[in-house]
């Protein structure tokens, strides 16, 4: 048999008489294949869930909307070739660079899934001790705590305090709700996060719902914990969330969280917990009518899909047509907008892995997405997923243009031209 | 008045399906084989048949028996067609046994049936070296070791623990004059290559293609097939030459969708070979007066609507001896041939009437 195409790494290399030390050395990796090692192929399609890796016919179409091949050399066409060529996906960089943004699947003539492909693959990688440092941190929180930030869990609900209208904790509320309102992590702990809470609960109050939060019972919903390849925690999460909200009587579940309500569509009904769920923007949509607008938004504002709301569960209208419905509000959409949205990098674990892949791309996809969102003359960049506030605000400041674009949670422009909060414009 | 006696040239797919056609409707037919048995090209040199990797034998036997034992059809084995001369409705064809003994028929039609040969790879401008190594071996050589059940490295009789199949040799070739894509030849390598794993779980199997080209339903009942049930490795990109290294063989290339160089070695490589034009289409040609298109292949006329019709009135052409064509496409022109040869000799019947 051949010898492996390994890469050389000499202690001290000689090249015509000159002596190539340290980094240099690196460049000596072969350039001739000598072997496809089919090995780690056969490894990875064996396990459920991944085995369509392998009907990669090399067209290349996920290339071009994959988010993460426009700022590095990855894509799901080349981890097929890798792996082909022997690589450990298990062991390299490529298995933490997808966010499950889902694009290249919607492309893929031969569905190739990167959304099973990859919690399968990373499940592995993860009990072996090859995921990222920052990421098992993320898991250790999560674990910890039931949110992934590290906060403590009895501060859940603190934000409350600040919402300046009655929000009831079904714990102490003792009785029946309309609504059911499932948080989340950001939007419970984050300060960007929590301005779009108060925004919510406040809109929630001034449209006279019955709703209530779960409060301290409330856990990370897991979804992306699960996409990042840790089932297990997920499961455990799914199982607590379902045991909180069984304790309780209301009509439907709404959701702030794209990522929460992926798992609350599609997962948790696999271990019993089937409601009837909405995310935000699709509960407030038909109540346009009953909302009184007494201040416009004079501003171009450009809309961010959140890859969960929009290609992993068909929606894009709702966030549009509350955008819309805002007096003065000019809305002008990005090149990739709707089925081909960008995605800003924070699914998948890509929230818990900066450092990680800003390491090892040429610039963040949120950095990429606010470049794209200023060039469409947009002055507010509108999110309606919670990691993407705090991304983009990143993004805007790492890209210089503080001041030109601002990023706010469609809640915060409804509650603002409501009249219920002051939205920084 | 026309002669109400078709001659069809060539007993293989093409050929029978014509026989029975015009024997159908009710008409004589004189069928002539060089060989002594029908079924042609699949019949003697495939194990199975694509795209359902059906046993060839058993797939045909019916088609042939039914014209072997047709009261309206008469078959002439090891028998040629050297001479012809007369018109439509009234040919005087000139046939010799493999005595060398001639006799002369009348017939009303003809029926050109007389197919392809596969390439020989000797004549490859890429270093192969078929006929240096004796693991280096084409997709016939393959299909007559599966005859036999098993796929073996003909240099030791040991299975091969790594298969290569090399696409595209002797097609799409300007420097050897074949310009042609010879259309069956990625559907046999797929379907070689599922019968492969088949037989040699173990193995690990490769088709290294310029691009894979896999007509209408071979795309998932073969390639998709040999890829996602069989495991099958599919390279893009093409080998340039082979070489021996120690008792293995080195093929070089390049694997083109990473960009790099390739040297790794098999145990057996299966050379993709193409067709042409056989020996005995190009006699035909001659004999017939029958002008060949550009590519070497027999002419028709009236393209893409006619398929089967030469410009030499009365001489019709049926499968590969027209260009590269799959079973299906040969089956269909010998319907197509033996409509067109019946309607006109009922045509002529009637001018003359």
């Amino acid at each position: 048999m051949a010898e492996k195409a390994t890469p050389i790494e000499l202690e001290v290399a000689v090249v015509n008489g000159v002596e190539l030390n340290g980094p240099w050395n690196r460049m000596f990796a072969p350039r001739v294949i000598s072997e496809y090692d089919l090995s780690v192929l056969e490894e990875v399609t064996a396990i459920p869930g991944a085995e369509s890796l392998g009907y990669c016919y090399q067209c290349g179409k996920c290339t071009s909307v994959c988010p993460v091949d426009v700022v590095g050399d990855y894509s799901p066409r080349k981890v097929f070739r890798r792996t082909q060529l022997g690589m450990s996906l298990f062991e390299s960089d490529d298995l933490w660079l997808c966010t499950t943004c889902g694009d290249c699947l919607r492309v893929c003539p031969k569905e190739v899934n990167m959304i099973h492909i990859m919690p399968s693959v990373r499940e592995k990688a993860v009990m072996d001790g090859h995921a990222p440092q920052e990421l098992l941190t993320a898991f250790e929180n999560t674990a910890r705590y039931g949110n992934p930030l590290g906060e403590p869990a009895r501060k859940r609900a603190d934000w409350v305090k600040s919402a300046g209208v009655p929000v009831p904790i079904m714990s102490q509320h003792k009785a029946p709700v309309d609504v059911l309102w499932f948080v989340e992590c950001y939007p419970s702990y984050h300060p960007r996060g929590k301005d779009a809470s108060v925004a919510l609960a406040r809109i929630f109050h001034a449209l006279s719902l019955d709703f209530g939060i779960l409060g301290n019972e409330e856990k990370c919903s897991g979804d992306s914990q699960r996409m990042a390849g840790e089932s297990g925690l997920f499961e455990m999460l799914a199982e607590s969330n379902i045991k909180a909200l069984s304790k309780y009587t209301f009509k439907e579940i709404v959701v702030t969280d794209p990522h929460a309500f992926n798992a609350f569509r599609h997962e948790y009904p696999k271990y019993g917990g089937e409601w009837p769920t909405r995310h935000y923007t699709q509960f407030l949509a038909p109540r346009i009518q009953q909302m009184d607008f007494s201040r416009a938004i004079n501003r171009r504002v450009t809309f961010h899909d959140p890859c969960y709301l929009g290609r992993h569960n068909g929606e894009y209208e709702a966030p549009r047509q509350l955008l819309q419905a805002i007096p003065g509000l000019e809305l002008v959409e990005m090149g990739r907008c709707r089925e081909n949205s960008y995605c800003c990098g924070g699914g998948g674990g890509g929230m818990w892995m900066d450092s990680f892949t800003s390491d090892r791309l040429t610039m963040r996809l949120s950095e990429r997405r606010v470049r794209e969102a200023v060039e469409s003359g947009a002055e507010i960049l509108a999110v309606t997923c919670p990691y993407e506030v705090s991304r983009f605000e990143d993004a805007v400041k790492s890209t210089g243009h503080a001041g030109e674009l601002k990023v706010l949670d469609i809640a915060e422009l409804l509650a603002h031209a409501m009249g219920l909060v002051d939205a920084p414009l | 008045m026309a002669v109400h006696r078709v001659l069809v040239i060539g007993g293989g797919p093409a050929g029978l399906e014509a026989a029975r056609g015009v024997a159908d409707m009710g008409l004589a037919v004189l069928l002539v084989e060089k060989t002594g048995e029908l079924g042609g090209t699949p019949y003697a040199h495939y194990a199975t048949l694509t795209p359902h990797l059906k046993d060839a034998r058993d797939l045909m036997q019916d088609m042939l028996e039914g014209v072997a034992h047709h009261p309206q059809i008469e078959v002439r084995y090891h028998t040629e067609v050297v001479a012809s001369r007369g018109e439509a409705g009234a040919f005087t064809v000139t046939l010799q046994n493999q005595e060398g003994q001639s006799q002369e028929e009348e017939v009303g039609a003809v029926i050109v049936a007389t197919g392809f040969q596969h390439f020989d790879p000797g004549r490859e401008t890429q270093l192969y070296g078929y006929y240096e190594f004796e693991d280096v071996i084409t997709l016939v050589d393959a299909e007559h070791m599966m005859k036999s059940g098993r796929i073996v490295r003909p240099s030791n009789g040991q299975p091969p623990e790594r298969v290569a199949f090399i696409q595209c040799v002797g097609s799409r070739d300007r420097q050897i004059g074949n310009r042609w894509c010879s259309k069956v030849c990625c559907g046999i390598a797929s379907k070689q290559a599922i019968e492969i794993k088949k037989m040699l779980p173990e193995a690990k199997v490769f088709i290294f293609y310029i691009d894979m080209r896999m007509y209408g339903f071979w795309e998932d009942q073969l390639y998709w097939k040999a890829q996602e049930e069989h495991k099958v490795n599919y390279i893009r990109g093409i080998v340039t030459e082979i070489l021996k290294k120690g008792d293995k063989l080195l093929m070089k290339g390049e694997d083109t969708t990473m960009g790099r160089p390739v040297e790794v070695l098999m145990d057996l490589v299966i050379l993709s070979v193409g067709m042409e034009p056989s020996q005995g289409t190009l006699n035909m040609a001659k004999v017939f007066h029958l002008p060949r298109e550009s590519h070497g292949f027999l002419a028709t006329q009236g393209e893409p609507l006619d398929t089967v019709t030469t410009p030499v009135a009365g001489v019709f052409v049926a499968g590969a001896a027209a260009g590269p064509k799959d079973i299906e496409d040969s089956v269909s022109m010998g319907g197509a041939a033996a409509v067109k040869a019946v309607s006109l000799l009922r045509r002529l019947e009637k001018s003359l009437a």
